[in-house]
């Protein structure tokens, strides 16, 4: 099941304008949509992963409403409920990153006539992610055989310095991330002048259209609800 | 004119120039960017997975390719672009030896074909036929240059003195039998305790060996990865685990450390005390001082035995320095004192002498020796024979995830050569 980047742009938009806009029942729809497409692309792991922390912050944060924990208390859970509410969007916004080649992204801003010059820094993002997810996944089993682990009881006694193993090499790394993908960029010969072409073909298919349609009938129903 | 259109560059750490997440993309992406068109790039795209024999890793996340392979993919994806000039940088760091016969012969054949080719390289074996020139380079100037034949005339021993790799590994194999027998006869200098050292460790050796068994690991469901009922590991010896391009030895050095693998497995590897030493040593240094990263993973902390291995590591000195302000080397035996300090027995190295040259693969070879000659076991990836030949005691062999041989190395010098290069 492939997407046009374009449609998955335009779901990205989308989400990310209900998320912010709308009330839960749109992003929620949003949700759905992107769901139902990681699953089409095998990544029933991450949905389920997503679902059972997403519906048991629901429940935490439906349960604790009423309560009454002072003020510390209340920002704290103001953060937390924060976080709740963008979920829904990193899902969609997952779901686009992992799914997009960088070949069909490129080819597919160029056709709708968008310069390198936006292209390229857009790319370098979709790049970086899985990138820093790799690093962090080096560092960490580093950490493990140190014995820094995040259920222990030294990381219950010093968070704040587990926090710090965990952070700085990463930080570190993702500044040299950063040089190395525009180095290669360079090497590689793409840069704001390039003309290029390509070989993966990319265009709107029936469920790109299946797709837009449902975005634009949500976006309606939000513009018309009263 | 871009630059890129002229000269293909290859980097020494693959992972610097890939700009795509899938192989497919990357082998096509230079091509994309010369504006070609479709149909030409398929070709150019389809020449090059047959040149390096690539079909296996197509359609892959660069992610999940060994370091061989990522090298590969970079070598094939310069290639697909046909530039006039070529810059490889240590191309064949990450390569097992048959696969650096094939990189030799696209070598040559991108000099029939017109085109420069310019290599930054220690490995200088694969090149005494292909290369025209050799070029030696001292503080920033070109020192020396010689025709591959005339270096190799001058003799191994000139080329060694110049930190320089052997030309010639048959030489080499020869060599090293010859200086065995010298050693069992007359000890001297330094070499002394080292082969002391060894004697002791062969005797102390046929007491006792660390088994490990049923070491079965897949990534994804579908085939297994590695599928091994028993390695056995030696004490107090270096055991060198060789092996093809994507064998598995860095997934079982993963699995043995307790950083792959089911729980159980996971939870074995935790008990037994078995540490690894990657082979890009920054991602496992995260502290603010040498002496702190020694301390980490101590149990109790305790100052005094921190900087006695720091001392038996000679970093003494560097206690107090950020480690990564230290060099390549230094780092590595950071990484090492860490590993002692969380008391491990077993530790486990993933090709720790890529990209050395001849002296700091010595100093790499020294700093092990000690550290097996203190009882631990060690157990080192390597595609490096010269690295074998001086400092390991048994050779694991594993292809497709199984461990097909193992032999100890006194006696076997000439069928390791040739199991590596791949002439039996
Ligand atoms: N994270 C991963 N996900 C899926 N497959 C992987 C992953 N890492 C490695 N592989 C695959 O598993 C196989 C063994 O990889 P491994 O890194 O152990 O090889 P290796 O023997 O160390 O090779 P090299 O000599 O090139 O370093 C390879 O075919 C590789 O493509
Ligand atoms: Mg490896």
């Amino acid at each position: 099941m492939k997407l046009d980047p374009r449609t998955k742009l335009f779901l990205a938009a989308v989400a990310n304008g209900m998320i912010f806009t709308a009330p839960l029942v749109y992003s929620l729809l949003m949700v759905a949509v992107a769901s139902i497409l990681l699953l089409l692309e095998g990544k029933w792991k991450f949905v389920c992963i997503f679902f059972f922390v997403y519906l048991s912050a629901g429940f935490f944060f439906g349960q604790v409403k009423n309560l009454d924990i002072g003020t510390s208390g209340t920002i704290i859970l103001a953060s937390l409920f924060l976080m709740y509410r963008i979920m829904p969007a990193c899902v969609v916004l997952y779901y686009v990153v992992t799914t997009t080649k960088v070949n069909e992204f490129l080819a597919c801003m160029s056709r709708m006539h968008i310069s390198n010059k936006v292209t390229i820094p857009l790319i370098v993002m979709i790049r970086f992610f899985p990138t820093v997810y790799d690093e962090a996944r080096a560092i960490g089993n580093a950490m493990r055989m140190r014995g820094i682990r995040l259920f222990s009881l030294r990381t219950l006694k010093s968070p704040v310095a587990f926090l710090e193993y965990r952070l700085v090499p990463l930080l570190v790394s993702i500044t040299k991330i950063g040089d190395e993908l525009s180095i290669a960029a360079v090497t590689r010969g793409l840069s704001a002048e390039t003309k290029r072409t390509c070989v993966a073909t990319i265009g709107f298919r029936w469920v790109d259209f299946v797709v837009c349609a449902y975005c634009i009938v949500v976006v309606v129903m939000f513009l018309l609800r009263n | 004119m871009a630059i890129s259109r002229v000269v293909g560059s290859v980097f020494q750490n693959p992972r610097s120039q890939f700009f795509n997440i899938d192989t497919d993309c990357e082998l096509a992406f230079g091509c994309e960017n010369l504006g070609m068109n479709p149909e030409e790039i398929k070709q150019h795209v389809e020449n090059v997975v047959q040149e390096f024999h690539l079909e296996h890793l197509l359609g892959r996340s660069i992610f999940n390719l060994s370091g061989g392979e990522k090298q590969k993919i970079a070598c094939a994806s310069v290639s697909a672009t046909g530039p006039e000039i070529f810059v490889l940088d240590e191309p064949s760091a990450n390569l097992d030896l048959k696969t650096i016969t094939d990189l030799k012969e696209i070598v040559s054949r991108w000099k029939k074909a017109g085109k420069t080719v310019v290599i930054v390289e220690h490995r200088l074996y694969y090149l005494r036929d292909v290369a025209d020139r050799i070029c030696y380079v001292k503080d920033g100037q070109i020192a020396e240059e010689w025709m591959p034949a005339e270096l190799e005339a001058k003799g191994a021993a000139y080329a060694a003195c110049l930190g320089l790799r052997c030309m010639n590994l048959e030489q080499l194999c020869e060599g090293m039998v010859r200086q065995a027998h010298r050693h069992d006869d007359i000890a001297s200098g330094e070499i002394d305790d080292i082969a002391s050292d060894k004697n002791n460790v062969i005797a102390s050796e046929a007491k006792q060996s660390i088994i490990f068994s049923n070491l079965t690991f897949s990534y994804h469901h579908k085939h297994p990865i590695l599928d091994i009922d028993r390695l056995e590991l030696p004490c107090g010896q270096i055991t060198a685990l060789i092996g093809h391009n994507g064998a598995g030895k860095s997934t079982l050095a993963q699995v043995l450390c307790g950083l792959l693998g089911s729980w159980r497995q996971k939870r074995a590897a935790r008990k037994r005390g078995t540490y690894l030493i990657m082979q890009d040593v920054n991602h496992q240094l995260f502290t603010e001082s040498v002496l702190d990263e020694v301390l980490l993973g101590m149990k109790p902390q305790d100052e005094k035995l921190a900087l006695e291995i720091l001392e038996g590591l000679n970093l003494k000195q560097y206690a107090d320095n950020h480690p990564m302000a230290l060099s390549g080397g230094q780092k590595q035996r950071v990484a090492i004192g860490s590993g002692i300090s969380s008391g491990c027995d077993v530790v486990v190295f993933d090709e720790p002498t890529s990209g050395l040259d001849y002296r700091q693969m010595l100093a790499v070879s020294a700093t092990l020796k000690k550290l097996a000659a203190s009882g631990k076991t060690l157990l080192v990836i390597t595609h490096d024979p010269e690295f074998i030949l001086n400092s390991c005691q048994s050779v694991v062999r594993m292809e497709h995830g199984k461990v097909v041989e193992q032999y100890p190395l006194s006696g076997n010098e000439n069928q390791l050569i040739k199991t590596m290069t791949g002439k039996l």
